[in-house]
């Protein structure tokens, strides 16, 4: 719903990042999204591309890796994978008692740039 | 050439969230993130919250994409209010409310309710700096809502389902609501209220005050 503002922030980050380091453009960058982040990747993609013109990341690619929602249950002791943004009951065996480690990713991973 | 990066896009806003929450703490401020759809209720049940009060100094931080009714109504009640006016955003972050803390006589308070702009998506994905997450869903929204937005629900700490007095003319199954709801988030607390009628409010109201005492 609020994919400008995430893609604000990234062309923010990434290029203050760019600046520090003293490269001149950004070549691609990595992110990661979780299923379960709120943000659809085709929006941010929209996005980014239209609000990055005037940044070191003008010519940049941004390159989304989906990550599902996962989880270890206390129960069983497993861990799983699903494909819903949400978990019940652990899929092994059915019980409560489970923790969701992954699937709310919000985070760039690394850039290439070029100097 | 590959540089590493590792950075959470929101990390900026979790770093004011904290600053903000350092405030309120030293302020001895218990304060709540409420959060529902548009019109499920939040102004509703901060008017039936000052109207029992229960012996609670409260606060308002009202945020809306425009206009100020919601602060208008709050202000009735001879409670400090402010509102922010978004221009549009779909949710309240940390920022906006590090802006508005000195117009708020904070040591005078001990709950602080930032009423979030009516939106079940985001709201819940950006920290204000509060103690807690609480969720309005009025029943005439029907009860597929825990499983189509369930990151609000998985991150609050209490859903009111509101408007029970409406139960007689819709045909929602409170019942899957619960269940759903619990198996999202196995420590939610669920109260049943009207804020039409005044049904259940006073058992939010005493819960509440038990939570803001233990902070
Ligand atoms: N029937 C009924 N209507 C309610 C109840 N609570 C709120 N409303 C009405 O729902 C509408 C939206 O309420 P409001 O508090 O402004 O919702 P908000 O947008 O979440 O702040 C108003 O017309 C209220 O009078 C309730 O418990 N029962
Ligand atoms: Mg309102
Ligand atoms: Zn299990
Ligand atoms: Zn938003």
């Amino acid at each position: 719903m609020h994919e400008v503002s995430i893609a604000a922030n990234l062309i923010e980050i990434v290029s203050e990042q760019c600046r520090k380091g003293g490269y001149l453009r950004i070549e691609s960058i990595n992110l990661k999204l979780g299923r379960a982040s709120g943000i659809m990747p085709d929006a941010l993609l929209f996005a980014f591309d239209a609000m990055k013109t005037d940044s070191p990341a003008r010519d940049a690619v941004l390159m989304v890796e989906e990550v599902p929602v996962s989880g270890r249950c206390g129960g069983c002791g497993g861990t799983f994978t699903v494909q819903e943004e949400y978990v019940l009951h652990c899929p092994l065996c059915g019980g409560g008692s489970f923790q969701i480690v992954g699937g709310r990713e919000l985070d760039i991973v690394d850039m290439e740039v070029s100097e | 050439m590959k540089v590493k990066v590792a950075t959470k896009i929101l990390e900026a806003n979790d770093r004011i969230a904290a600053e903000n929450r350092k405030i309120f703490d030293g302020a001895g401020v218990f304060v709540v993130n409420l959060m529902s759809g548009p019109g499920a209720g939040k102004t509703s049940l901060l008017e039936r919250t000052l109207a029992a009060k229960g012996g609670l100094r409260v606060g308002v931080v009202e945020g809306d994409i425009a206009g100020s009714d919601d602060a208008e109504r709050i202000e009735k009640y001879g409670a400090p209010v402010v509102q922010i006016n978004t221009g549009g955003a779909c949710h309240l972050d940390a920022n906006m409310i590090s802006d508005v803390l000195g117009d708020l006589p904070l040591d005078e308070l001990d709950v602080l309710f930032i009423e979030n702009v009516g939106n079940l998506v985001c709201p819940a994905e950006f920290k204000v700096g509060e103690d807690m997450k609480v969720m309005l869903l009025s029943v005439a929204e029907g009860h597929d809502k825990p499983l189509k937005y369930p990151l609000m629900f998985q991150e609050s700490a209490a859903l009111i389902l509101n408007k029970i007095d409406l139960l007689p003319y819709t045909d929602v199954d409170v019942g899957k609501i619960r269940k759903d709801a619990q198996s999202l988030n196995p420590g939610l607390r669920i109260f049943e209220v009207s804020c039409r009628t005044g049904a259940g409010i006073d058992e939010w109201v005493a819960w509440l005050g038990r939570e803001a005492e233990k902070s």
